[in-house]
This record gives structure tokens, C-alpha cells and sequence, in this order.
């Protein structure tokens, strides 16, 4: 190695930001909607969204919310969080930018 | 004893190792035909490559002005080329899978200007011309502007380093490939710089008569 101080000191900066990196998560919608057993089922919902015009992609569990990725019936190719228990669309989102936010 | 050393060779030639550098597509390919995972879902493995690829090739001038042209840098400067059409390819994939996605031009057409998707169409763009470039016949055409034009790579790599930390939840994952780049890439022109510091000291200095 031709320069082993400032090769050494640049390693061990690059190291110290890989392994300081935060823990990963959305956190963009939380939701109190009790316990899994009182929620609707993510098949009804996407039922639901499907008999409005959406295109369900696939939908998962966030933050205690439901998360839908899919088209609107706008045309709008969004990630939407839905209230699990009510079905209240909270938040919706195309590439980070806010289309909709429930009040 | 020859069977063993041809043997060697084949394991040590371009055409395998191009097809080394396929095999994450092919695993990926493979979970996409079978069903297990969508379009959308192959967009981060397929970027994620396209990303290690060109990152990797950007690596190797930096590598060799740092440890000098010995066997390993050698290795790795002959593949660079492979790296980078590599990088490339999982980037087309990566488009492909996208439109697939999309399903039609609307939404394609509603999101263009988010920040997150016109740096990953721009990034493409920069892709272009250093892939059309990538073999001899356009290297013995451009001669010294060839080099010049693959310098569009710095380009492709801060688009595509914003593209990622745009499109993505959470900074993680393009910081830990760009930075060991942009480090490898600082500690480079450190060096350089000093080497042309020393060029001019010996330049000013009394030569003997």
C-alpha cells in the first residue's frame, strides 16, 4: 500500500458511516386501531377499493394502518394508507409527494 | 495437466464472467416468471444492481492510482468494460420492470416531474452514450474524445445517487454503496494532487549542470 495513513483514515471514516446507518422505517401513517381480530380484511378492502376504480397492486400491514399500492381512479400511481377498522383513506402519496390527507 | 490449465482459462474469461454478472437476474427473473414477485417488487433488486455495477466500475481507475497496476487491479481494469455494460443492462431491466408496472402511459406521464422518477429517467439518458460507447469500434473511432465522453459517467452516478435516495424509504442503502465510491473517488485526487505538487517542486528545483 503507497499511502496507508490516509487510505486507513478514509476506511475507517466510510466504516463508521456504514455502520452508524438508523434503523429503517416508514412511520409516514400510524394508526390506533386496536387489536388485528376487530379489523376488516385487507381482501375486503382491496374489494372495496377495486369497486371504486383502483388498481390494487399489493397491500400490506404499516404502522397499524393498511397500505395500498395501486392506481386511483384518477390515474395516479399512489402508495394510500387506509384505516383498518373504518376504511378511512388517510393519506395518500405518488413518489413522496402528499395527494391527500384526511383532516 | 493442459485439460487443467484450458479448464482455468474458460473459468477466467470474459464470456464467464459476463455470465456471473447475469446470474442475480437470472434469480430474479426466475422469482418474476414463477409468480412469487411482481414488477413493482423487481424494481429495487434490479436498481440495486444496476447501482453495485457501475459503482463497482467507477471503483477500479481509483483502485489502481491508490495500490498501482498489480495483478488484482489489472483483473478487475480488464472486466471493467463487462461492469459496466452490466450495469447497463440491469438498468434497462430495471425500465422494463417499471413500464410493466405502470401498465399505461398516464400514470407514467402524471408522476414524470417527481423528483424521484425524472432523476431516474435522466440517469438513463447518461446511460445511453456510455453504453453505445462500451466496445473498440467506437474507442479506435473517438480515440482521445472516447475517454472524454465516458466521463458522463460522474454524471450517471450523481443522478443515480439521487434518484435512489429519492425514490426510496430510508438513506441507507444508497449511502452505503456511494460512499465507499465517493471515498475510494476523494482519496484519488488527494493523491493525484499530491503527485502533481511534487512534479512542480521537482520542476522549480536546481538541476545540476
Amino acid at each position: 500500500m503507497k499511502y496507508p495513513a490516509i487510505t486507513a483514515t478514509l476506511a475507517a471514516a466510510t466504516m463508521a458511516f456504514g455502520f452508524s446507518a438508523p434503523a429503517h422505517a416508514t412511520g409516514k401513517m400510524t394508526c390506533e386501531a386496536g387489536p388485528q381480530s376487530g379489523w376488516v380484511s385487507r381482501a375486503d378492502l382491496e374489494a372495496d377499493l377495486v369497486e371504486k376504480g383502483w388498481k390494487i397492486k399489493k397491500s400490506k400491514v404499516d404502522g397499524g394502518c393498511y397500505e395500498v399500492y395501486g392506481t386511483t381512479p384518477e390515474g395516479d400511481r399512489v402508495e394510500a394508507y387506509f384505516h383498518p377498522v373504518s376504511m378511512e383513506k388517510l393519506l395518500v402519496l405518488r413518489r413522496g409527494k402528499e395527494l391527500f390527507r384526511k383532516k | 495437466m493442459e485439460v487443467m490449465t484450458a479448464a482455468l482459462r474458460t473459468l477466467n474469461s470474459l464470456p464467464v464472467f459476463w455470465l456471473l454478472l447475469s446470474l442475480p437476474a437470472l434469480a430474479m427473473m426466475r422469482g418474476y416468471w414463477t409468480g412469487d414477485i411482481i414488477a413493482m417488487d423487481m424494481l429495487h433488486p434490479t436498481g440495486e444492481f444496476s447501482a453495485r455495477f457501475m459503482i463497482i466500475a467507477m471503483m477500479i481507475s481509483p483502485l489502481i492510482t491508490i495500490f498501482g497496476n498489480r495483478g488484482w487491479t489489472g483483473w478487475l481494469l480488464r472486466r471493467r468494460r463487462s461492469f459496466g455494460v452490466a450495469a447497463f443492462v440491469y438498468a434497462m431491466l430495471h425500465l422494463v420492470f417499471y413500464i410493466v408496472d405502470m401498465e399505461e402511459l398516464g400514470p407514467i406521464l402524471a408522476e414524470f416531474w417527481a423528483p424521484g422518477i425524472w432523476t431516474g429517467w435522466a440517469a438513463m439518458l447518461f446511460f445511453v452514450p456510455l453504453a453505445i460507447t462500451s466496445n473498440d469500434a467506437s474507442m479506435r473511432w473517438l480515440k482521445r474524445r472516447w475517454k472524454i465522453l465516458q466521463r458522463l459517467v460522474y454524471g450517471a452516478a450523481l443522478l443515480t445517487l439521487a434518484h435512489w435516495l429519492l425514490i426510496h424509504d430510508g438513506m441507507t442503502g444508497a449511502l452505503v454503496h456511494f460512499i465507499p465510491l465517493f471515498m475510494l473517488q476523494l482519496l484519488r485526487m488527494i493523491i493525484i494532487y499530491g503527485r502533481k505538487k511534487k512534479n512542480v517542486i521537482k520542476a522549480d528545483s536546481p538541476q545540476p549542470l
